[in-house]
């Protein structure tokens, strides 16, 4: 579910009931439980640029579904050529340190890896391993800042701060801000601030699409590094609600097909 | 057999289904031609090469090269293709050479694959030295700045089947033997030494080799048994002439492959931010006790640790080897220096005794028990920009030392360089010591991909 929940930290799910009376908790909540594709398929463009404007290009063929309790995520890169190929495999447990396998066509083989602390960059981009999975909301502390518009959104402002130190490494921030559309619960803009406080990232989400199941999914997420000026965009290719593919795919022995 | 497994893969081919309906994830991966809805792929790279500064030589290994690698894919039917183009020098010869790396095709399917052609394999779990992989051959004097590049194809017959999503077997028929590339011809190993053609053994269906694994990948620990019969890519050398007409004995060697049967099982286990390997094989030979070329039964095995230290992965790793039934070479004691019969005894055992000693070098036989560590560090740094790795070899019974240290920069998506080194010494008379004057250097590469 890593890169799918990437897109999904920012949604969703309209609704017209009152929330004038809602908690940052309670809407944070409501955003996150929303969070509900069992399955799905999808291929993503990451456009990765430096300081310098210079542009890299990874992109990505993915599939999630859950079986019984584990979310298993099976990602290939199909582009640059140098490491087409590359296929990782993570079994996403509660409570447990995710079980990852990764296929380099170089060295023929499956290797079982450490599953990578969170706070660390996701395929050389700004966005992190932790912006890829649905944040466990316990882990976090929630106050309402003030409300804003934002490009036209009416928004709240809903700080969400680690609640322990522990909590930072593993995130690799201190606190978050994120813009949360009154009415419509989609999320838009999320700052981050890192361990001494300061600013340091700030997320945009934009082309929010209904789907079938009539929940939301940002086509397109931009994540800026203000500290060391990389930029890295994310853009959704191709999406599919569900999967067809059985159990037997998301299997490390798969991992060279 | 062969003609029955061609006529097999062709009912397979032939069986095949129409076109399964692909979601987005299987699509995704393949470039269909729009007219056939097939699923065709060209890729590969374009690479300048340069290993030298050795002390034997200025320009070990120097080259450039076009890979074209082919995939087809069509309902079950695959094709795979790896093809390489080279020009350059390679120990101070010359050469412009066109290698299929590997070319296969056969049937492919979620359950079942079966391919017939020219295909590498690497078993085992652990890093660098693995006693289960006695498939392929190594074409050790291939310098450049990847090992992988040393490994070789070997025609053969494979199979795979997935029981469920956590077991499956492979089976592998080699028809012919494929030995693996030495060029002791480049060490100075005295005057006198020579080495002649390599006695292959002949191609026949009983000097194939059959080998199969079963393998179990569980969440929380991935281990296989192995088994192999058949001869080792890993060959010993025979004495085959002693020529005494010139006063100073002349020796010409032969490359003399052996046949062995080897058990074997590797694990990995994940330990909190740990990962323990394991890998284990017990060696079976015969015919040890006449044949200088073929080594003694013994278990080979390998332990390793792998952990993330500040962003540094490090992997260390014990690489051991018990010699089974093994007897200490006793060097030969000349009885009479003034009876020519004497000598001439003496020398033909000295021969016998220097050459069998140098195979259980290429053992690591030479004791009971031989002992070494291998340290591999790796770090990525500026996004995966660079990277640095640095390996490490030590054997503590031979003395031998290997360091590689490896600096990369990917320059764009496309193109990356590289450049470092390979430094080896060992004692006198070790197989480092004869190694590090042809293999030691510095190497730089770069290499654009599409």
């Amino acid at each position: 579910m890593k890169i799918i929940s990437l897109l999904l930290t920012a949604v969703l799910l309209a609704t017209t009931a009152n929330v004038s009376s809602q908690s940052a908790r309670e809407i944070s909540d409501k955003a996150s439980d929303q969070i509900d594709f069992k399955a799905m398929e999808m291929t993503l463009t990451l456009k990765i640029y430096d300081a310098k404007g210079r542009e890299r290009i990874r992109k990505i063929t993915t599939a999630s579904k859950k079986f019984g309790e584990i979310n298993k995520t099976i990602m290939k890169i199909t582009a640059p050529a140098d490491v087409k190929g590359t296929a990782v495999l993570i079994y996403d447990q509660k409570n447990k340190a995710d079980d990852m396998w990764i296929y380099m066509p170089a060295l023929r083989k499956t290797r079982r890896i450490l599953s990578s602390e969170k706070g660390k960059s996701f395929m050389s981009s700004e966005f992190t391993n932790a912006d890829m999975s649905k944040p466990n909301m316990d882990d976090f502390e929630y106050k309402i800042l003030s409300s804003e518009t934002y490009n036209d959104h009416l928004c709240w402002q809903i700080e969400t701060g680690c609640k322990n130190e522990d909590i930072e490494d593993e995130n690799g921030y201190s606190k978050k801000i994120v813009w949360i559309e009154k009415g419509t619960y989609l999320c838009f803009k999320i700052e981050f601030y890192d361990f001494e406080g300061e600013l340091f990232k700030i997320q945009y989400m934009e082309q929010y699409k209904k789907q079938s199941n009539a929940k939301y999914f940002a086509f397109y997420m931009k994540m800026e590094n203000i500290e060391n000026g990389r930029e890295s965009i994310m853009t959704i290719d191709k999406f599919q609600i569900g999967s067809n593919l059985n159990e037997s795919i998301f299997a490390p022995a798969m991992l060279d097909k | 057999m062969i003609k029955r497994c061609l006529l097999l893969i062709m009912l397979c081919l032939l069986a095949a289904a129409a076109s399964r309906a692909q979601g987005l994830f299987e699509s995704a991966q393949e470039e269909p031609d729009k007219s056939t809805n097939r699923g065709i792929e060209f890729n590969g790279f374009a690479r300048g090469s340069a290993f030298g500064g050795s002390e034997s030589y200025d320009y070990s290994s120097v080259f450039g090269e076009f890979c074209l690698q082919g995939k087809f894919s069509h309902a079950n039917a695959y094709l795979y293709s790896d093809l390489r183009f080279r020009g350059g020098i390679n120990f101070d010869e010359e050469y412009v050479e066109f290698q299929l790396r590997e070319v296969y095709a056969g049937y492919n399917s979620d359950k079942f694959d079966l391919f017939l052609g020219n295909q590498i394999i690497t078993w085992g779990r652990a890093d660098g030295f693995n006693p289960t992989n006695n498939i392929t051959p190594n074409d050790y004097f291939f310098l450049t700045s990847d090992m992988d590049d040393q490994k070789l194809s070997n025609f053969m017959l494979r199979m795979k089947y997935r029981f469920s999503s956590v077991i499956d077997i492979e089976l592998i028929g080699i028809p012919v033997y494929s030995s693996s590339v030495y060029r002791f011809d480049l060490f100075d190993l005295g005057e006198g030494v020579s080495f002649g053609e390599a006695v292959l053994p002949e191609k026949s269906f009983g000097n194939g080799s059959v080998a199969t694994r079963l393998n179990f990948e569980f969440s929380k620990i991935g281990f296989s048994v192995s088994w192999f019969s058949g001869y080792d890519p890993f060959y010993g050398f025979n004495v085959d002439s002693v020529d005494f007409a010139t006063g100073e004995p002349v020796i010409t060697n032969t490359a003399t492959p052996y046949q062995k049967n080897t058990i074997g099982a590797d694990f990995t286990l994940p330990v909190n931010s740990w990962i323990l390997r394991g890998e284990a094989a017990y060696n079976i030979t015969t015919g040890y006790e006449q044949n200088m070329h073929v080594p003694n039964p013994d278990i080979a095995y390998v332990f390793g640790l792998e952990h993330d230290f500040w962003g540094v992965t490090t992997i260390l790793q014990y690489v051991g080897k018990y010699t089974l039934d093994f007897t200490k070479l006793q060097m030969p004691v000349l009885s009479d220096s003034f009876d020519p019969l004497a000598q001439m005894q003496y020398a033909v055992e000295m021969i016998k005794y220097e050459s069998t000693l140098f195979n259980r070098k290429m053992f690591y036989q030479q004791e009971e028990t031989n002992h070494a560590i291998v340290l591999l560090l790796s770090k990525a740094i500026a996004y995966d920009t660079w990277n640095i790795e640095l390996g490490g070899y030590y054997n503590i019974t031979s003395e031998e030392l290997m360091i590689r240290p490896k600096l990369t920069w990917r320059i764009s998506d496309a193109i990356a360089a590289s450049i470092g080194g390979s430094y080896m010494s060992g004692p006198d008379k070790s197989i480092f010591d004869y190694s590090a004057p042809v293999l030691s250097g510095t190497f730089i590469e770069l290499k654009a991909s599409f």
